[in-house]
Parts: structure tokens; sequence; C-alpha cells
């Protein structure tokens, strides 16, 4: 077990990062039914939004004062390229979110440039010894982050005014409009929440691998973890997220050894094996089509 | 007396010349071409567009300090290949089908990958050519006469690396942690080999993916194997400093390596102080090495031309020192009247007391690549590495 803890903690440090990431994509699927395939692009546009703070101010600082810049670039984006396409086919939607992960590719690098970058200074040490095991300061920066947040956000959804709102349209978006409910101002606020919580993913993976375009293929992770959760599901989306983080740890401990380079595709066979069994996700809503 | 039709052949030679004189002056003085297709944008943009500088520059100081190449005007065409071999496919065929065979001289393409794909029509068209890639397969004249290694393959790498390692520890216990890439996988079959040759173990191999986002259970991994020592091959300075950084939390006492790639000083930087100690091959010179002539002549050149001064990267002294050799090459070409992609070949095979300015030991290619490099190690203190060692020949 001594052996087995510190690939456990690394997996759920791990397994923090894609489901704060996903949690973020869900969120948006389950209210607009809009698959963001720029999530990347939001995790990326992050990670160089803290780098430009982090010149100027303390790392902690920098994460701080990034997350109200991109909730701003979340409603930008809504209002730019989601909401002109408001009541067409989500598929056109869709589309333009990969048009959208073009353009962030090719603005970022106009923008900041194209050389390595890194950021600045360092999260406090938090990595403490439990028993044999170090648990790493990464990892409860990971967690402390992620956990909190994950689950306040849910809590959120289930318990708030806002919530209710959220869940409402989701449900019904011309019922909700109908009823007065200010969907677009809403949705807006949807899509800033997903950026705040990519930028945040995007700073902590930037502190130890460096603020690049590299990063933006973390973005692709978040696809296994929500259709493994579930794709409207936002807890499914959290817990998905940890176990995709543990077994991918669990698999370079014990299958790497016989089977180099498996763990890569790991995450796609758990969704596919997970898919035949439950087609909905772990925690996604069945849903029964009558045609 | 003249016939009617011999007249008339006389006058239409002499108008054909009169048309063709000026064609013909014009053709003489056209510039000689050199291709690039370079990853401007996606995830290798940072060595792309570093390395078009180093190109952008070199050609300039051809052109402007020396003269050119016998006359003509050395002209460079930059393609962007966004780290994608259909994207380089078609950037390559799109200025191959647009240039004249006789200009064209030269192309420097992009990645392992898109030169494995080009290596055999390029060699169908006797075009010269190198790459960013320091792939075995490509450094083999019988197989491509006409494609060259500026530097040593990774498989030199991995040689200067081991023999290193040998001074350092006798009997070593090596671990080596690749990417599944070509890049990642090419030099492995040959460390391997080297390393029991020279009475080494192996004791560990962990092939990853080329990007990741946690590197506890690859250390986990190592620090149960027990490595004196863990090479890296085929990243691209975003994975380095994450397994650094995991090595000195989890307390792995291995002492790392990695090839040219990940000489950059961004790895320092990004590692901060888990990069102490770090070893690398790198084969010119670094921009701070302000005694090389190139480093002297180039920042003296950048002030004239109003450029920026400060630290280039390593990809941009790679592309600068191509640009030298093929330059001086197309001129010796040019000088024996052969500035043809045969008379190219030809010279850069001759090329063997030219160390452009300093950039490299010298040009003396053995089965067409360049078995020469320094180990340099990282200092976290100076924000730089430092060379260890002086040229170590490895052919």
């Amino acid at each position: 077990m001594s052996d087995l803890l510190p690939y456990l903690i690394g997996g759920l440090a791990n397994g923090a990062l894609y489901g704060l990431l996903a949690l973020g994509f869900v969120l948006v699927y389950r209210a607009t039914s809009v698959v963001n395939f720029a999530i990347g692009e939001f995790l990326l546009v992050g990670a160089y939004l803290t780098y430009t703070f982090a010149l100027f101010l303390p790392l902690p600082l920098a994460m701080l004062a990034a997350l109200p810049m991109a909730f701003l670039f979340g409603l930008l984006v809504e209002r730019g390229f989601v909401r002109p396409l408001l009541g067409r086919n989500v598929v056109a939607v869709i589309m333009a979110t990969i048009g959208l992960a073009a353009a962030l590719d090719g603005g970022v690098q106009l923008l900041w440039g194209p050389d390595l970058k890194y950021l600045q200074g360092e999260l406090p040490q938090l990595g403490f010894q439990l028993g044999d095991t170090f648990v790493p300061s990464r990892a409860v920066w990971n967690l402390l982050l992620a956990l909190p947040l994950g689950l306040g956000l849910l809590w959120l959804l289930r318990k708030s005014r806002y919530g209710v709102l959220v869940r409402a349209i989701s449900e019904r978006e011309v019922a909700a409009l109908a009823l007065g409910i200010p969907t677009a101002r809403i949705l807006a606020g949807v899509w800033g929440i997903s950026a705040l919580l990519a930028t945040l993913a995007g700073a902590l993976l930037a502190v130890a691998s460096g603020v690049g375009h590299n990063l933006v293929f973390f973005g692709l992770k978040v696809f296994p973890v929500a259709i493994l959760g579930g794709l409207d599901s936002v807890g499914g989306a959290l817990l998905a997220g940890f176990l995709l983080g543990v077994l991918e740890a669990l698999s370079g401990r014990y299958l790497e050894p016989i089977l180099p380079g498996f763990t890569e595709a790991l995450p796609f066979v758990v969704v596919l094996l997970v898919l035949m069994v439950r087609p909905y996700g772990l925690l996604g809503e069945r849903q029964i089509e009558r045609v | 007396m003249m016939k009617r039709r011999e007249f008339l052949q006389k006058l239409g030679v002499g108008a054909l010349a009169a048309v063709g004189m000026p064609y013909v002056a014009t053709a003489q003085a056209r510039p000689v071409k050199l291709a690039t297709l370079l990853p401007l944008t996606g995830p290798f943009a940072f060595a792309g567009n570093a390395g078009r500088e180093g190109f952008v520059d070199g050609v300039d100081y051809v052109n402007e300090v020396l003269g050119g190449v016998g006359g003509r005007k050395l002209e460079l065409i930059v393609e962007d290949t966004g780290y994608d071999v259909a994207k380089g496919t078609a950037a390559f065929n799109r200025v191959v089908s647009r240039e004249r065979a006789e200009e064209l001289l030269f192309v420097y393409g992009d990645s392992t990958g898109l030169s494995k794909a080009l290596a055999p029509e390029i060699a169908r068209m006797g075009l010269p050519y190198s790459a960013t890639s320091f792939a075995n397969e490509l450094a083999d004249p019988k197989t491509y006469p006409t494609i060259f290694v500026f530097g040593p393959t990774y498989n030199d790498m991995m040689e200067a690396l081991l023999r290193q390692i040998r001074l350092q520890k006798g009997r070593a216990k090596i671990a080596l942690v690749y990417s599944n890439t070509e890049f990642g996988r090419d030099p492995i079959p040959y460390a391997k080999e080297r390393a029991k040759a020279l009475g080494m173990e192996v004791v560990h191999e962990e092939v990853t993916p080329p990007a990741f986002t946690d590197a506890t259970p690859i250390v986990l991994n190592l620090r149960r194997a027990n490595p004196d020592f863990v090479i890296l091959q085929g990243y691209a300075l975003s994975v380095e400093p994450l397994i650094l950084r995991t090595a000195r939390e989890q307390g792995l006492r291995a002492q790392f390596m990695g090839t040219y790639y990940s000489a950059e000083l961004a790895l320092i930087q990004r590692a901060g102080p888990a990069a102490e100690g770090f070893t690398v091959t790198y084969h010119n010179a670094y921009w701070y090495d302000t005694l090389v002539p190139a480093v002297d002549e180039m920042r003296k050149f950048r002030q004239k031309k109003g450029r920026d001064l400060s630290y280039r990267p390593t990809y941009y002294m790679g592309s600068l020192a191509v640009a030298l050799a093929i330059a001086e090459a197309m001129r010796r070409a040019a000088g024996a009247g052969k500035l043809t992609r045969a008379g190219v070949v030809e010279y850069l095979e001759k090329l063997g007391d030219y160390n452009g300015l300093g950039l490299l030991l010298n040009f003396q290619f053995v089965n067409h690549r360049l078995p020469y490099t320094k180990l340099y190690r990282a200092s976290v203190k100076d924000g730089r590495f430092n060379a260890i060692t002086d040229w170590i020949k490895l052919a």
C-alpha cells in the first residue's frame, strides 16, 4: 500500500485538473447543448493571462487577478460567437467553436509571441510528509483549488437561484424565455464560468510545465472525461476526472511495464467500455427519444 | 549575294538573339533560392519562428556582407508547416512546382515525420535537403544522396551522453524515458545496444506521450528502478521541466540528461532549481558565447539592422549555421561553374575546412551528418548552460 499511495496521490492531483476543465466544458454543454471544441484554447488563454499578471504580481495574486479577466473573456466569446447564432441549429455553434479554436491559437501567438514562456514565481510550498510518502506541493494545490470549487459549483447549481435558472434553461430554453428568465445573460455567465475554470486549470498546469501552445493538448483530455462522466452531468465530470487521473496513474504503475505506451490510449479504452454498459456515461441523464 | 531565304533565316536568328539576350542577361542575375518549411504556428512555433529569424539574418548577412553567391542574390522562401506532415508536404509541393529547378537549390524542412515522408521524392529530384530533424535514417547518402543532417544524429547524441556517463561512473545503471514519436524512438535501439557494449545496464524504459500533465507515475517508476542516469528523448521543453520538478519533489537522486532539443534556456527557467546539473548535447554556440565569431558578427549585424539584441534561442543558431554553410557551398560551386543542385551536393560534401564562423567544429560531413558535439550542464545560478567538454568527435 505504501508503494501504491504516491501513485494514487499523483493520480488524484492530476484528476483534479481533469475534473476542473471538464466541469467548465459540461456546464456549457448542459446549459446550451454546445460542445465547445475551443476548451483547450480557453485553457491556453487563461495560462497566458496568468503569465501576464505574473510579470508584475506574485504568482498567487496573478492567478487570482486572471480569473475575472478569464470570466470577461468567456462573456466576450459568448457575445461574439455564440449569441449571434442563438436559435440556429446547435451544429452551427459547434462549428463556430472549431473556428474559434483556430482564431484563438493564432490570436495568442500574435498577442504574446511564439517564444517559450514560464510563470515567474512559485506558489507557496504546501508539500508534506504522510508516513513514508511525500505529498508534493502541486498535488496539494490542485486538490485544494479543484475540490472546493467543483463541489461549490455543484451546490450552486442544485441549491442557488442562479443554478435553478441555469437548469431551467437547459431543460427548455424557449419555456425559460417565455417565463421571463434572462436567458442570454445567464448563458453568458455560464461561458464566463467555463473560461474561469479552464484558466485555473491552465495556470496550475503552467506552473510546472511552462506557458506555451502545448497546453491546448490538455484540452483533448476533456472529451473522454466528460463523456465518461455523462456529458450533461456536472458531478459526473468531477468524478470522472478523478477516476481517469487515478486509472492513468495505476496504468503507469502496472500496465506500462507490459504494454509500453498503453496509458496514452487508456482514457479512450475506459470510455469505450463504460459506454457499452452505460451509453449515457456514469452519471449522465438517460434520455429517451420517441420517434 | 545572299539569297532571300538565307537572309530571312539570318534575320530570324538575329531577332531571336536580340529578344533573347536581355533574357539571358537577367537569368544570370536571377537569385539563387533557399526554401524553408518551418513550423511557424502550432506546438513548435517557438522553434520555427526562431529558426526563421536565423535564416533571415543568415541570408541578409550573405547578401549584404559576403556579397551574395557568385554575384547572385541569395533569396529566402519561407513556408509554414504548422508541424503537420500533410501541411508540410503541401508546402513542399507548392514550392518545388512554383520555383525553377536551376534556381531552387536547397530546401530546409521540418520534423522527422515530414522529412521521412519527403525523402524518396527529394532523392528522385536530386534536391539538396536538410531539416530540423536529426533522425538517424536521414543520414544515409546511399539511399538519400542529397539529404544532409547539419549536426550529429540522435544516435550520435546518445553516444556522447553514454561516453560522458562512462567517464563519470563505470558500470552505471541507466533509464531511458522517451516520447512515443519518431523523434522519441529514433535513437533508443542504438542507446540500448551501446549502453550494453559499454558495460552499462539499462534498468528501466518509459514510453510516454509527447505531452502530458503529470509525471508522478514516471518518476515513481524511475525511483523503483533506481538508475544513476536518466536520459530524456523526444520532448519539446514542456515535459522535461515537469519530470525534473517531480523528480526533485520525490527525492530521485539520478542525474538527468537530454539531447539537442532540450538544450534551451527555457528548460532552466521552467524547471527552476530542479534543472541544476541537467546535462545536454548541443553542437552550435549559445547567444552568450560572445567569443564565437558568429555570435559577435551577428550581434553587430543585428545592431546595424536595428534588430533586437536580446537572447536568441538555439534554433536561431542552428538555422544561422545552415544558412551560412549552404551559402558557402553555393559560393564554392559557383566558383567552379557548378551552381546547380548536383554542384551544391558536391560542394557540401567538400566543406570540411569551413566552420561557419565557429558555429560548429567544421562541416566535414561523415555519412552526410556532422558527428561533433559538446556537452553542456545547466547552472541555475547562472540561468544558462555551461560547456563541460570541448568538441567530442563521434565518428
